[in-house]
């Protein structure tokens, strides 16, 4: 799988060699002389516990590199190639930090990725002393872009744009079927990221006519959740929201699933399962009808079509890290482009101005302030017969909603 | 005879200042900066661990409160960070002080004591991730503004000399220890308890001196991290990470020795360093390198590096006083 997955970068590099020791040889009068490429660093933790979305990142922006340069690289400056510098950011922050150090010495012109949030966080910071350009590629605190660091952007929306739109999208799906759903279960994780987002849902939907049961809190990880479930059986809520990472949602899915607990719907927000394509494979049956709001690419996209088949071809699911990363390169790419230089400050000064639409992501105009893509909003997905599908907003959607999910 | 005890200590100190004077690299202060941080909670857990032979698998606490307490001085009250950086210390001395009198006087030892110690770092983990004050899961993060008062520092260099010195005065106190009455009550602790009561030692005091020491000098290292890194959560702060690390480098290094946590830091760290620049493109290939070295110091060296130097150049180990 890594032959094949390295085969055609090797393939470009010696084509790019031949090309770079071509023109070097050919006499001095056609004054062509390959530009300096750009280095970028890509970071993203490819090892320890977030290795699978590490992995999933790289390969975007891999692609994106790949396609750029293929397509005649900076143009504005003589077609300078990208070179990536890869940073292991080894699922913790320190790791992260060394890494952009060891960037930092290798002369690279910005950075792109991430992942998690605490690796955002301490990366983004150490790029700042250097007024390095930091792309974020997924990490959803709202700290990231709140620090005032003038290096930092992030092109996906954060925590709050997120549980904005999911209320936003569920009150309009639930009132465009006539509103079948009035109660509510919240089942969390009991960190920040689960307790948070069920604070904000229960001072939210009561606002819109939603009735919430109870919350309930399960601990990261969880090996067992039939006492969760046997609760749930006995509320018998419309909607159950769970807040909660991969492991648990697989286990909450299954357990109701086996018990037979079967609410009007499953509405996760920002969930570790919900919207992976992994959960769907393995547990088709369980996955089925259950909803997320979360990052996506845009499915009526033909680049994203391009891309998936390429991600597919190499046998790997399409997940949401690809494209996001593989936006975040071209949104890079097009910075420099317009900076025409390698100049940090000008990269910087061009990421802030721009209205880049050339990504896969259902975000419409790129448009930065305060460092956040202001354009980004995540979209409403639904598993409907083995695929995910975009069921809002309608303007990306790609299947309408099955709501209620169950009878 | 007193002061040669001291020249190593001395040696090693100075050989690792002239560090910023032989190269300029960013990544080689980084790994300097890292390895000092570990070294210091790992000379931490050596009193404890390593002098007193009260095996804690749980110095991540120490490190934890250290960080903690600098951290929520700083960003709550907007506490000088020099100050904070007492505080921590004593918080850290506290800390221990507390565990220790819990576990020590129910008479707890050996495994019974190293579970207990977990189970305290796992607490307080918790704690760290679901209390606002902490930050939650989302941590606590420190404004850049580099300057002295901050103990935050523009060059790399300084920074890294400021670590050294925690490490100096943290191997200068373990050398005052273990040339005392009180090291000598602590190796008769760890020898036999028993035996030690009989000839008259105060166990249970001497026990709580060594945990609160042992814990400020771990807490000293997390105040350390912090402000290096300038971001905490409740994973890098009472995480299971730094507990091991600080248990390694000792046994690696030299278990109870003065020199052992350092040298126990460098050799682990530095080899997977090595090998990641030599083999780069795999990743995790530092990771089995570090894993390597365990496995053979635990099968071949159980003395640690130090225990090796002793056994093959006796005159030597003996001139440098081990």
């Amino acid at each position: 799988m890594k032959l094949v997955e390295t085969h055609p970068n090797r393939r470009t590099i010696l084509k790019t060699g031949a090309a770079v020791l071509g023109v070097l040889s050919a006499p001095s009068v056609l004054r062509a002389q390959a530009p300096a490429s750009i280095k970028i660093g890509i970071l993203q933790p490819v090892t320890g516990a977030l290795a699978q979305d590490g992995e999933y990142g790289r390969l975007g922006a891999e692609l994106a590199l790949e396609d750029i340069n293929k397509a005649g690289g900076i143009k504005s400056l003589g077609g300078a190639k990208l070179e990536m510098v890869f940073g292991d950011a080894r699922s913790n922050p320190e790791a992260g930090t060394q890494e952009v150090e060891r960037m930092q010495e290798a002369g690279v012109a910005a950075i792109v990725g991430g992942f998690a949030s605490p690796i955002c966080l301490a990366s983004s910071q150490a790029a700042s002393r250097y007024d390095l350009p930091y792309l974020v590629d997924v990490g959803v605190s709202d700290q990231i872009v709140s620090r005032g660091l003038k290096n930092t952007f992030r092109f996906a929306p954060g925590f709050s744009l997120c549980t904005a739109a999911a209320i936003q999208n569920l009150v309009r799906i639930n009132e465009e079927a006539g509103k079948p759903a009035k109660t509510v279960v919240l089942v969390h994780e009991d960190g920040l990221f689960g307790s948070g987002l069920a604070k904000l849902m229960a001072t939210e939907l009561p606002k819109y006519g939603f009735e919430i049961l109870e919350q309930i809190a399960v601990p990261t990880p969880s090996r067992d959740l039939s006492n969760v479930v046997l609760r749930l059986r006995s509320l018998n809520p419309d909607l159950i929201i769970p807040s909660t990472y991969y492991g648990e949602t697989v286990l909450l899915a299954r357990t109701m699933q086996q018990q037979r607990v079967r609410p009007k719907a499953v509405y996760a927000v920002l969930n570790g399962a919900a919207s992976n394509r992994r959960f769907v494979a393995e547990f088709p049956e369980a996955a089925e009808g259950v909803m997320d709001c979360n990052h996506w690419y845009d499915p009526r996209n033909e680049k994203s079509k391009n891309v998936q088949a390429r991600v597919e071809a190499l046998g790997k699911p399409y997940n949401y890290n690809i494209p996001l990363n593989y936006s975040s390169v071209a949104l890079l790419a097009d910075a420099i482009e317009r900076a025409a230089s390698a100049d940090r400050g000008k990269i910087i000064e061009a990421l802030g101005t721009s209205s880049f639409k050339g990504h896969l992501m259902p975000y419409g105009e790129t448009k930065f302030v305060n460092g956040q893509n202001t354009g980004a909003a995540p979209v409403s997905t639904q598993v409907q017969k083995g695929a995910i599908k975009v069921v809002f907003p309608q303007d990306f959607a790609d299947a309408k909603p099955v709501f209620p999910a169950n009878g | 005879m007193k002061l040669q005890g001291y020249l190593p200590i001395l040696v090693v100190t100075a050989l690792l200042a002239v560090v910023p004077f032989l190269s300029n690299s960013n990544t080689l202060y980084n790994f300097m900066v890292t390895s000092l941080i570990i070294a210091l909670a790992a000379q931490g857990w050596n009193i404890l661990g390593g002098v007193a032979g009260q095996t804690s698998f749980g110095h991540a606490l120490f490190f934890g409160v250290g960080c903690y307490t600098a951290a929520m001085l700083q960003f709550h009250f907007g506490i000088n960070a020099w100050l904070a950086f007492l505080m921590a210390l004593a918080a850290g001395a506290g800390a221990g002080f507390i565990v220790g009198f819990l576990s020590f006087r129910a008479g707890l030892r050996g495994s019974y004591f190293a579970l207990i110690t977990l189970a305290f770092a796992e607490l307080m983990r918790i704690l760290a991730n679901a209390s606002e004050w902490t930050g939650g899961a989302a941590g606590l993060l420190l404004k850049l503004d580099p300057g002295f008062a901050n103990m935050q520092f523009a060059s790399r260099a300084s920074f890294m000399w400021l670590a050294l010195a925690f490490v100096f005065v943290g191997l200068l106190i373990s050398r005052a220890i273990a040339g005392s009455r009180f090291g000598a009550h602590l190796v008769a602790v760890r020898e036999n308890e028993d035996a030690a009561r009989a000839l008259g030692v105060d166990v249970l005091t001497v026990k709580l001196k060594a945990i609160s020491l042992s814990g400020a000098m771990t807490a000293a290292a997390g105040v350390l991290y912090v402000q290096n890194f300038l971001y905490i959560d409740a994973n890098i702060g009472f995480g299971a990470w730094i507990s091991i690390e600080a248990l390694l480098a000792p046994l690696v290094g030299g278990r109870g020795l003065v020199l052992g946590p350092l040298i126990g830091t460098f050799t682990l760290h530095g080899l997977g360093e090595l090998t990641k620049t030599f083999a780069g493109r795999v990743p995790g290939i530092d990771l089995m390198v570090f894993a390597v070295v365990l496995i053979c110091v635990v099968a071949f060296a159980s003395d640690g590096m130090l225990g090796l130097l002793r056994r093959f150049a006796p005159r030597l180990a003996k001139r440098i006083a081990l």
